[in-house]
């Protein structure tokens, strides 16, 4: 069996496992023709529905429900891309969530201040995001390079300030739209028009710019670390820090440059979400993508390809996941397949060792061994 | 003045508990050298099954419920951790995924969104000697759970620091290699102490539904399992330190409602956002302070293989 392959079958085995055992929970919570009704409809609110449209010939019914998918993607592609840079430099960045808070409020601030030709509004918001993402990122990586304090502690203490200080006290308090007044609004002020991304497919979807945006960075972030040197010397130091610095590596400054550009793509994923869709910074961020690009990075291998796909994948089931409700089911249930992924990728040398007995086991005798064998040393992809 | 101080011991002392046993679960995984960020979904899974169990059997049954819940989803951790040697840090993070999807999940298919129907709270102790007394009186009043939250720290540090089992357990965190030496098994220490991380973190959840309120939220337990990660930190993974730092972060939160309610107008001045940021901030702080001298086991996150060294 091919290294690539290895690489790919546990995370592939991993979300068809997920679907079938969240499958198998609404069989036990109300009965099987519903389970499958619900996978149904999670495709026709992710893919569109083509049975209708055949019909019909209205095509606004693929292209609502691919737009919603294609928004849902982007920021799970960004956020996803945002842990797997950190990854990339032996970092895990949980801070995603608090990055993209943080990109959010820049993003909402400089779209509703500043007066701007659209041409400049919309870069100057997306710049301002990322920036504000990379400085929220760069604390947890300074805390670690000078103080040794280690990033999943640092990057979950650094959401909550972000959450307490954004949700309970910004936006709540001197960033909410009518401050000063008996206005009672959540939320801050609507951007102005300039700022908001430009739509696509005019009235027809919601997909706007930001998706090829997406695309465009995973790509660039893939060539980036397949094929430029400070992209291999970021390899070099997540595989052995040590190593690298003999090598006569920057160490120190190839994890402030990863960290601080994994926060800038988690600001950048927040400035979609209200460039985009939202319009302002809402109440509160709703969703917690940041901590979805956990799960995506991971079921996607770490490799920005393969996290396009796992996000491209979950965009479609979330989108899908608006349409369970009509069936009384909870619209958290693409989320919960999510987790349910990420737990067997978790296990995925269960998946290599299992892998590995059947290909021994195969040609010779049909007779398995009783125990299984300690698990193989494979390094991590 | 005094009323003021009352009011918050009586507050702190209501909310502590589901922290403290979920920190405390933490400090116990962690010493025996297994990352444990998957605290909150624990306390989640401990709480619903808490809730749901005490609707048809006596409250204090449905917390042995919880606990074992708890305790179940540990088993998961456990799995992955020591079995397979998986990721620690990614095993935590998808158990809390699954348990926050999972209980959103459960909780909208089987009651509706707004919470399980409400159940027979955990009874409160009201005790006739100190109610009269002022300051004291803020002891009385509360659950039985909180008279555990307090005395188990202690017995924490008594098994930990005074008895063989204690030894062995923050040895293998230390240095497992050692442990096996001596002939003890540590996957056998290892798992010990990942269901008993599960037990209590599972109790915290149950405290949340039966003792704090009396049924099982959608948002339950809301980052307190981050938080109380944030406490056994905080407190250097130590039983006692643990304790006090999970007293100050509920003292804090005691004091936030404790203003909003009371004082709106100190609220204009320091913004709540403030208040509720204070214990990230202070851990942090702390953390960046005590530097490369960290507190932490040395074998923290390293899955153990017999034949390396």
């Amino acid at each position: 069996m091919s290294d690539r392959l290895r690489a790919v079958l546990p995370s592939v085995f991993s979300v068809f496992l997920a679907l079938a055992v969240c499958w198998c929970l609404i069989a036990l919570t109300h009965d099987a023709t519903k389970a499958t009704e619900a996978y149904l409809h999670l495709l026709r609110g992710g893919l569109g529905d083509w049975a209708k449209y055949l019909e019909e010939g209205t095509s606004t019914l693929l292209t609502r429900p691919l737009g919603e998918a294609a928004i849902k993607a982007s920021l799970l592609l960004l956020t996803g891309l945002s842990v797997t840079v950190a990854f990339k430099v032996g970092l895990f960045n949980i801070g995603a969530q608090g990055q993209m808070l943080v990109g959010a409020l820049t993003a909402a601030v400089v779209g509703a201040q500043l007066k701007l030709p659209a041409l400049l509004h919309v870069p100057a918001a997306l710049l301002g995001a990322c920036v504000a993402g990379a400085l929220w990122a760069l604390i947890a990586a300074g805390l670690k390079l000078t103080r040794g304090v280690h990033e999943v502690i640092s990057t979950i203490m650094l959401n909550w300030v972000a959450v307490s200080l954004v949700d309970n006290w910004l936006v709540v308090g001197p960033l909410r739209a009518g401050a000063g007044t008996v206005l009672s609004t959540t939320g801050t002020a609507q951007i102005a028009a300039s700022a908001h991304l430009p739509r696509l497919l005019g009235d027809s979807s919601r997909l706007h710019l930001g998706f090829p945006l997406a695309l465009a960075v995973a790509l660039a972030i893939w060539v980036w670390l397949a094929r430029l040197r400070t992209g291999f010397e970021t390899r070099a130091v997540g595989l052995g820090a040590e190593a690298a610095r003999a090598a006569g590596i920057p160490v120190g400054r190839r994890m402030l440059g990863a960290m601080g550009l994994a926060g800038a793509l988690a600001g950048l994923a927040g400035a979609l979400l209200v460039l985009g869709t939202e319009l302002r910074y809402p109440g509160s961020l709703g969703a917690p993508y940041g901590f979805d690009g956990i799960a995506i990075s991971l079921i996607g291998g770490n490799h920005p390809l393969g996290v396009a796909l796992s996000a491209l994948f979950f965009g479609v089931l979330r989108a899908g996941g608006t349409n369970m409700q009509l069936l009384n089911l909870s619209k958290s249930y693409p989320e919960l397949i999510q987790g349910f992924a990420l737990l067997f990728v978790a296990g995925r040398l269960v998946w290599l060792a299992f892998m590995r007995r059947r290909q021994t086991a195969a040609p010779t005798a049909p007779v398995a061994p009783k125990q299984p064998e300690p698990s193989p040393e494979v390094p991590r992809a | 003045m005094l009323e003021l101080l009352e009011a918050l011991l009586s507050s702190t002392l209501e909310y502590c508990p589901a922290l403290v046993f979920a920190a405390l679960g933490g400090m116990l995984c962690e010493r025996s050298g297994v990352v444990n960020v998957g605290l909150e979904g624990m306390m989640r899974t401990g709480a619903f099954c808490a809730a749901v169990a005490a609707l048809s059997m006596p409250t204090p049954v449905a917390i042995l419920v919880g606990m074992l819940a708890g305790a179940a989803l540990a088993s998961v951790h456990g799995y992955l951790c020591i079995r397979w040697r998986s990721d620690q840090v990614v095993s935590g993070m998808a158990l809390n995924l699954v348990a926050l999807a999972g209980g959103t999940y459960l909780l909208e298919s089987l009651y509706g969104p707004n919470g399980t129907p409400p159940i027979q709270q955990l009874t409160r102790w009201h005790l006739p000697g100190l109610s009269e007394v002022p300051l004291l009186r803020a002891f009385s009043g509360h659950s039985a759970l909180t008279w555990l939250a307090l005395v188990l720290p202690f017995a924490f540090h008594w098994v930990l620091y005074r008895t063989p089992l204690g030894l062995r357990l923050r040895a293998v965190g230390e240095k497992p290699h050692a442990v096996a030496t001596l002939g003890l098994s540590v996957a056998g220490l290892r798992w010990l102490a990942v269901l008993g991380s599960g037990l209590f973190a599972g109790l915290g959840g149950a405290t949340l539904s039966t003792a704090v309120l009396d049924r099982f939220e959608q948002h339950t337990p809301a980052g307190l399992g981050f938080m109380a990660l944030a406490a056994m930190v905080f407190g250097r993974w130590t039983p006692l330190g643990t304790f006090l730092a999970a007293l100050f972060f509920s003292a804090a939160n005691a004091l936030r409602i404790g203003l909003a309610s009371s004082a709106p107008g100190l609220l204009e001045v320091v913004p709540q956002g403030f208040l509720l940021a204070l214990p990230y901030v202070l851990t942090l702080l702390l953390l960046a302070l005590q530097g490369q001298r960290t507190h932490a086991p040395a074998a923290l996150g390293t899955p153990y293989e017999q034949e390396s060294r």
